[in-house]
């Protein structure tokens, strides 16, 4: 069913934007998505699988397959960890630039 | 040196929002799962209010999601999302920030950048699952349906009751006394279940008020709200299910239209005292405090079965003053009051004979208004 779901998809996009992917190039996408989201099932997302479905159908977001919900995980996942990284930037970022405008050689509270 | 420190600022307020009663189970899960993404980054703390706000993002992040997949299967005619819809959300959602491809309008969704991001995050960041196992929430508890006529093996007492529906209770119930919801009219079939476990096991528990109707005894005693841990036995009289009065039992006074003497002072029949200063404050000659000293001494203006509908006093300009005994009575309590004219004869016997008087005037000074 999910196959012929993204063959409906692939022909929506074909009338939408002209067809100009070859045949070759589209099943290589496709077994790539398939081959992706297999690979999920083995990849344990720290986010569980309970709360995101929890949330996904306050949302009304219907679909009993698995792999889909590890993608939204995933995905969040990647979300909030990308948002820490920019946070942890920043938090060492203003260290550094506390001590350098202060010029003090003494070790500064790494607290903030 | 130490990696992260505080992590503060972010978003320091997160908004005074109360959360749904059964929210706080899944929002700690998600501020488990946020501190454990953070904690793998190599932040070392969070303070509590930065993690609630995080927390409540990637929430709404997952909301968002949801939600623009579902919208993308609804548009095209679906009612289940397909992995393209979740595709398109996160473009969606990503336009923002930008992915590799954003900008390629005719890119297929299967190759879409998103997902080629997410791919090299799952190849290249570790596997930190989740602290805690968890059951698949929300719990929903089974129903507890009382047993039909059917399972119960009991016939239906009449042929028009179905042998689907529950049975009725037994009824030993009533000789037991638990303790019961009080005001609940509406069978609740879990209750009817449980009071014939009571009846099984012999001990006390919540009871339905339809037990007592059921049972057909209008004057049983029906228990007001109870704990049912304490298992109180208290009895009371329910007025509603008491059997009605028969004829002359019990004194109800007729209506009498108000003599039209009295004028717009209006009938009252259960004023108290109060209202009574009220009134005596517009007469000239009596003051308030006096009036309530006078109250034992005066008789009332009533009607010929004893009770009183009047309840200011007439001016000194008349004869006759109003009786106060029955002000008393009055206020101490309705049934008192209507208990106390059967009681007191003599008294009635004079009331009576003042009424009269009272009329009597009433017919000489037809228009003399009555002086408060």
């Amino acid at each position: 069913k999910r196959s012929s779901d993204e063959h409906t998809a692939r022909e929506r996009e074909m009338n939408q934007y002209g067809g100009q992917q070859s045949s070759d190039g589209r099943h290589d996408d496709d077994a790539a998505l398939t081959e992706f989201l297999a690979s999920l099932m083995d990849y344990t997302p720290t986010i569980p699988d309970e709360l995101v479905e929890h949330y996904l159908g306050k949302s009304g977001f219907q679909c009993p397959d698995v792999r889909l919900i590890r993608l939204v995980a995933v995905a969040t996942q990647k979300f909030i960890s990308e948002v820490a990284t920019e946070a942890l930037h920043h938090c060492k970022a203003r260290q550094s630039s506390v001590v350098k405008d202060k010029r003090d050689k003494q070790q500064k509270d790494k607290r903030l | 040196m130490s990696d992260g420190g505080k992590e503060n600022g972010k978003d320091s307020e997160p908004k005074t929002r109360k959360p749904a009663g059964g929210e706080d189970f899944v929002r700690a899960i998600a501020k488990i799962a946020v501190a454990q993404i953070c904690e793998n980054e190599g932040f070392q703390s969070f303070q509590q209010s930065a993690l609630e706000a995080l927390a409540d993002v990637a929430v709404r992040y997952i909301k968002e999601i949801g939600k623009t997949a579902n919208l993308y299967a609804n548009l095209a005619g679906r009612s289940e999302c397909n992995v393209l819809d979740v595709i398109q959300g996160l473009e969606d959602l990503g336009s923002i920030q930008g992915f590799p491809g954003a900008s390629d309008i005719h890119h297929s969704l299967a190759s879409s950048g998103v997902v080629r991001e997410i791919r090299q995050h799952v190849s290249l960041a570790e596997e930190v699952p989740f602290a805690y196992s968890l059951p698949r929430f929300p719990v929903s508890k089974e129903p507890k349906l009382p047993p039909s006529f059917l399972t119960a093996g009991e016939e239906p007492l009449g042929e028009h009751i179905p042998v689907w529906l529950p049975a009725f209770p037994h009824p030993e119930t009533k000789s037991t006394v638990p303790t019961c919801n009080g005001g609940v009219i509406a069978g609740d079939a879990a209750r009817l279940q449980e009071q014939i476990k009571v009846q099984e096991r012999g001990e006390s528990s919540v009871m339905c008020m339809q037990q007592r109707l059921a049972a057909n005894n209008g004057s049983e005693a029906v228990f007001g709200p109870g704990d049912s841990s304490k298992g109180k036995r208290t009895v009371d009289i329910n007025p509603f299910l008491a059997p009605p009065l028969l004829y002359g039992e019990r004194e109800v006074s007729s209506i009498v239209p108000p003599p039209r003497f009295i004028g717009g002072a209006g009938v009252a029949n259960h004023v108290t005292g109060n209202m009574m200063e009220g009134f005596a404050l517009a007469s000239p000659i009596e003051d308030s405090q006096n009036m309530l000293s006078e109250v034992d001494e005066r008789n009332k203006s009533m009607k010929l079965d004893g009770r009183p509908i009047v309840r200011f006093k007439l001016s000194s300009a008349r004869k006759s003053l109003p009786a106060f005994k029955n002000v008393i009575a009055e206020n101490e309590g309705d049934e008192e009051l209507a208990c106390s004219f059967g009681t007191r004869d003599d008294e009635k016997d004079e009331m009576k004979r003042r009424a009269e008087q009272i009329l009597k005037e009433s017919m000489e000074n037809p228009s003399d208004p009555a002086q408060l």
